[in-house]
């Protein structure tokens, strides 16, 4: 797959690799639907109530006709919204979370861009959608979205920052920013995976994509309690689908990302394991990491903003310095 | 003078001039100050694909972290807490007479320089101009960075953490 990229621009080349992106497309889109169903079954299960169970056998279509029902609806925008801005944000929110994906290598040989700098072309892109969000939220003239819009910023920017630097064990360990090479540098046993040597940069990870993710406990920006909807609240139809869409796509881009980083992607937990095919275990990692978000969706309160703030500066940002520190020390001292 | 072949990344380098100096024109020109944001964010995506085109990854994506991400919602931020209405500047001749000839005389001496400049060819990056020959040029940078350039690069994170505070205590003064 990677090879393609290495090709020549030839435009049989450029077809081939538009149809590939498509089918990607398809397959996120897929992943997207059926996480929300996913979701709402778990949450609902963890609540001792049914879910959705209605559209469909087992409410698999209940996603597909809530989906259909927002492409078909109105397309408003509010009279005294930045016209131009409204209808560019959504756009700049979502073409980021789609592009993030392409760094990602799922097996040794199934990966797309085999970029030297794959981690920080992740987090890079990213943070354009916090712009797609604020832009929003500004645009749509309205207080509430206005809010929604500015707690999305405060968040994505002090979160950011501790993801950012929980990363750095990792790449010191492995030496290397590129994805690939950082699955590759895991060991074969599990307790060689990454996220075991490096359990404090795994931790602070874990919460700060948590919070990048804008999902509970730290779902602030659309704390719908307090703000109506957030920095969506004006928009509807497919551009508020875009929003979701991006939301749900950074579900699964974060998931990839950690099981790439910490829990070492293709490999198996055991080498006499090695039958299995990379995929599947690449997989059910995958699918652990997006259940724990939604486990965790069901089960804890909403932070308050000053609780939000203190804990990402005052707490995760020097533990996550802390972590590089005694990385280094450590590879100083028993490595060199 | 003309004799350019032109491939991929000669038509991406037209590209990303085309939003460069679109996105400047448009900062310019337009009346909204968050538009005039999104605008030089455009820029900078620009700019950060003319390092891809140089084979110099880490400053492109760099530069989408810090410039399009950071400093663009740390502007927009700062814009939202502001007035927005859009106001006509009032027209000044002489004062944009001016700026024209320094912004000309700076681009003049920018130009010069550049051309006189005798740019080495140096490391093993683009070897022979090959696309994807690159090596790492990352690790270099960092291996420069903390060898040969270590007393410039704490300098400018004392620098750095100097500004930090001391926007922490203006802002501590302000409140209370």
């Amino acid at each position: 797959m990677g090879a393609w990229l290495n090709e020549s621009m030839t435009w049989g080349n450029a077809f081939v690799l538009f149809i590939w992106a498509v089918v990607f497309l398809l397959i996120v889109l897929g992943f997207v639907t059926y996480a929300i169903y996913y979701e709402r079954k778990v949450i609902g299960w963890m609540q001792l109530r049914v879910g959705p169970n209605r559209v469909g056998p087992l409410g698999l279509l209940q996603t597909v006709a809530d989906i259909l029902k927002l492409l078909i609806k109105e397309d408003t925008i509010p009279r005294k919204a930045d016209r131009l801005l409204f209808i560019l944000a959504p756009a700049l929110a979502f073409v980021p979370a789609f592009a993030v994906l392409a760094v990602i290598p799922y097996t040794e040989k199934l990966y797309f861009a085999d970029l030297n700098v794959g981690l920080l072309y992740y987090v890079a892109l990213s943070g354009i959608t916090t712009l797609g969000m604020v832009l929003g939220g500004w645009a749509s003239n309205n207080k509430y979205a206005l809010l929604g819009g500015m707690r999305s910023a405060a968040q994505m920017i002090s979160y950011e920052v501790p993801l950012v630097i929980s990363v750095v064990g990792v790449v010191l360990l492995s030496g290397s920013l590129n994805l690939r090479t950082i699955v590759a540098a895991q060991g074969d046993w599990f307790w060689q995976w990454n996220f075991l040597p490096q359990i404090i940069g795994f931790v602070v990870f874990y919460i700060a994509a948590v919070s990048e993710l804008n999902r509970t406990p730290f779902d602030l920006p659309e704390a719908e309690s307090e703000l109506v909807a957030g920095y969506h609240v004006e928009y509807s139809g497919f551009r508020f689908a875009f929003f979701m869409l991006a939301e749900y796509v950074y579900v699964y881009a974060i998931a990839a990302l950690t099981t790439v980083l910490f829990l070492g992607g293709w490999h198996p937990p055991a080498p006499f394991l090695d039958f299995v095919p990379g995929l599947v275990w690449f997989l059910l990692k995958f699918v652990a990491v997006v259940f724990s978000f939604f486990w965790i969706r069901a089960t804890f309160p909403r932070v308050r903003i000053d609780q939000l703030m203190g804990l990402g500066w005052k707490v995760l940002l020097p533990v996550a310095l802390l972590n590089v520190f005694l990385t280094a020390l450590y590879l100083e001292l028993f490595v060199k | 003078m003309f004799n350019v072949e032109v491939n991929g990344p000669f038509v991406a380098f037209f590209v990303f001039a085309a939003i460069m100096i679109g996105g400047a024109v448009l900062m310019i020109s337009l009346e909204k100050v968050v538009h005039m944001v999104v605008s030089m964010a455009a820029v900078f995506l620009g700019l950060a694909g003319m390092y891809v085109l140089l084979d110099a990854e880490f400053a492109a994506f760099v530069q989408v972290l810090i410039y399009a991400g950071a400093v663009s919602i740390l502007m927009v931020f700062g814009i939202m807490m502001t007035k927005h209405n859009a106001a006509k500047e009032p027209v000044r001749p002489l004062h944009e007479t001016l700026a024209a000839v320094g912004a000309l005389s700076l681009f003049g001496l920018l130009f010069y320089a550049i051309r006189q400049t005798d740019i080495p060819e140096t490391g093993a990056a683009g070897a022979g101009g090959a696309p994807g020959a690159v090596t790492d040029n990352t690790l270099a940078i960092g291996e420069l960075l903390y060898t040969g350039y270590i007393v410039p690069f704490e300098l400018l994170s004392v620098l750095l953490t100097v500004a930090f505070i001391g926007a922490i205590s203006l802002a501590k003064k302000e409140a209370e």
